[in-house]
């Protein structure tokens, strides 16, 4: 059995924070990692598509009441409207402009969390330079508000160049399974 | 004779490692960067099947497929579907599997070698 994180607790004392896990452990930590978080939940997701979420929480009983997606994986699969109960779709996940745009304007309704799925699958459609300057400054914008966030990544550190990039942004990283690498609160700074 | 397999992705390391790979066991292979470059390949290439990576820059995928009218194709997907959206994109009569990046050779060869002999 996997040892979970308390990304609640995390989340009390770092405002953002990267959750690394590897892949085998991906659905057992984001369920978890849901249903630790209460309050509005702003979820975005450049892995699954937003169905195959709910019906990851669904099945797991995780209450998505309280959670807004936003989807930029779902139209490039199908036909879908722009928006949907709980949802908003955005064109691909390579699209970073639209993707930032939408996500500012969520970040305005000062959501209790943000929940970034995921750091790591984002390389998959933009390179590894576009999607460090796009998360990094979510990052900082982030850190203008009063929403805590928390990025998820597929993988390990120091082994993925994306990860070791938001790494330097981020105020805690912890690995999946006890690591945690505490950052000083500087910029680019660590212990 | 060998069969011809085109093998659409986005990423040049996906490409070249399934080329590899097919050579190896016997297979033709083309390569296409996206639907559109496949699109434009597979009249003159006629592939017995065509591996297909899901989402890639360009026209979608679900507008290419039906444009290959009595291709066998097999769609190669990083994204993770609700089981009901697997059954969707299945539901075009070209599509005769799905597999799940990542991947590793067994897995490939032997869908491969299900699907076209």
């Amino acid at each position: 059995m996997v040892k979970m994180v308390d990304i609640k607790k995390e989340l009390g004392s770092s405002q953002t924070v990267m959750l690394v896990m590897p892949g085998t452990e991906y659905n057992e930590t984001v369920v978890d990692t849901m249903k630790q978080l209460s309050g509005n939940i702003c979820y975005v997701t450049a892995n699954k598509t937003f169905d195959s979420l709910k019906e990851l929480f669904v099945k797991n009983k995780v209450d998505v009441a309280n959670v807004v997606f936003i989807d930029a994986i779902s139209k490039s699969l199908k036909k879908v409207p722009d928006q949907g109960e709980g949802v908003y779709y955005v064109s691909s996940p390579g699209a970073l402009t639209e993707l930032a745009l939408v996500v500012d304007k969520f970040l305005k309704h000062e959501f209790d969390y943000l929940v970034f799925d995921s750091v790591t699958n984002l390389v998959t459609y933009q390179k590894v330079d576009m999607c460090a300057k796009f998360l990094t400054s979510l990052v900082e914008k982030t850190k203008k508000t009063k929403t805590k966030a928390v990025f998820y990544a597929i993988g390990s550190v120091k082994k993925d160049p994306i990860i070791d990039k938001v790494a330097m942004y981020v105020d805690k990283v912890v690995e999946s399974g006890g690591k945690v690498e505490v950052k000083s609160g500087v910029k680019g700074g660590s212990i | 004779m060998a069969k011809k397999i085109l093998v659409v992705d986005d990423e040049e390391d996906i490409r070249t490692t399934v080329k590899a790979v097919l050579d190896k066991e016997g297979y033709e292979v083309k390569l296409a960067i996206n639907g559109d470059d496949a699109l434009k390949k597979w009249s003159s290439f006629k592939p017995d099947l065509i591996l297909m990576d899901i989402m890639m820059p360009g026209t979608p995928v679900r507008e290419i497929i039906p444009k290959m009218k009595g291709a066998k194709v097999a769609y190669l997907s990083v994204v993770r579907t609700s089981e009901a959206e697997k059954e969707d994109l299945m539901k075009s009569k070209n599509v005769v599997d799905f597999i799940q990046k990542p991947f590793d050779i067994k897995t490939l060869t032997t869908k491969v070698k299900k699907l076209v002999g």
